[in-house]
């Protein structure tokens, strides 16, 4: 990444960082008022007025969505400050389930399930983590374009032959007879992954029959 | 029993004055300040038994308030709101002398118990 680049990363990341405190701010504002009238809910004398059952639903379901917000916030939070340090030391198993919680709303618009599958003992490297997202978002979104609606894609950080490598594999009960390999190869994507593949001093390789593309990544970026 | 005293300190208005009234209807003594300055001025003129304390805040950030609260008075015990992605500051804010942190949006319940554990730490 040149210096342009990661600058207009960092300011990106910085001005979303502080958005989420202020969405976390509004967040934390209608948690306390719809608390408020929980409070006086519970201490009003009988506690018996018309529709009091609609009123408690309509709490619980704010209570349900600021829940939702803090999530969706913190989870962007989270992202926006992958471009503080680079290169940084970052836990794959990390780094994976990130992915699938930022990515998850991509894969279910085509009725994938997208999940993580941890490596036991986890696996630490130095690398630059916003080009690593990328990539890993890079293979997501390939596999996306070239499958059909319905099945599961997992993200397995693993060492194969002492290397450490990020899969992202899909199955689905009945996989069509495609030449998966020729199919990803030849999208703009795969190009794209190779470069980014590149810069992070790793390569991207896809195995066909159940398609799955596998991120050779070096232990660090400066190797 | 004497009521808890309570300083509500952040810069969302909103924010502390409900927090404010929810805890009072706890039956809890509570004041709020906007900043770090107003905080500082309650904690020398009718210093309180707990701080809940906004660590990012314009002004003097809430480590720096934390830091003079404690030169001011040790046994004030100090609680510090973080944000999302801010834990490192809630751990720092801890070696500085806080008694805990919360991350916002807080649970009441979680702050309440929190209370408690500060006030029973300082019998």
């Amino acid at each position: 990444m040149n210096q342009v680049t990661r600058k207009e990363v960092a300011f990106f990341g910085k001005i979303t960082a502080g958005i989420t405190h202020e969405i976390n701010n509004v967040l934390a504002i209608i948690q306390e008022s719809s608390g408020l009238m929980e409070d006086i809910l519970d201490i009003t004398e009988n506690g018996i007025f018309p529709h009091k059952d609609k009123f408690v639903k309509s709490l619980n379901r704010i209570h349900g969505q600021i829940q939702r917000g803090i999530d969706v916030s913190s989870r962007l939070n989270r992202f926006a400050h992958s471009s503080d340090h680079c290169p940084a030391s970052l836990d794959l198993n990390e780094i994976t389930e990130q992915m699938v919680l930022l990515a998850s709303r991509f894969a279910r618009l085509k009725n994938v399930v997208l999940e993580s599958s941890p490596s036991d003992p986890p696996l630490i490297i130095k690398s630059d983590p916003v080009s690593l997202e990328m990539a890993l978002f890079e293979s997501i979104e390939i596999l996306l374009n070239i499958i059909g609606s319905g099945g599961k894609i997992t993200l397995s950080p693993r060492k194969i032959q002492s290397k450490c490598v990020l899969g992202v594999g899909y199955e689905n009960t009945v996989l069509p007879e495609e030449d998966f390999l020729a199919k990803i190869s030849s999208t703009e994507r795969w190009t794209s992954l190779q470069e980014i593949m590149a810069y992070l001093g790793g390569t991207a390789k896809v195995f066909g029959l159940a398609p799955e593309i596998l991120l050779y990544l070096p232990e660090s970026i400066d190797d | 029993m004497n009521r808890m005293k309570i300083l509500l300190v952040d810069d969302e208005h909103e924010f502390v004055t409900t927090l404010a009234e929810r805890l009072e209807l706890r039956n809890m003594n509570v004041s709020i300040a906007m900043d770090g300055e107003a905080a500082l001025g309650f904690v020398e003129n009718d210093p309180p038994q707990i701080v809940v304390l906004d660590v990012m805040m314009p002004g003097l950030s809430g480590l720096e308030v934390l830091e003079k609260i404690k030169a001011m008075d040790s046994k004030i015990q100090v609680i510090l709101l973080t944000g999302h992605g801010a834990t490192k500051d809630g751990i720092r804010g801890m070696k500085l002398g806080a008694f805990d942190y919360l991350i916002k949006p807080i649970d009441i319940d979680e702050l309440i118990e929190k209370l408690n554990e500060a006030i029973k730490s300082m019998a």
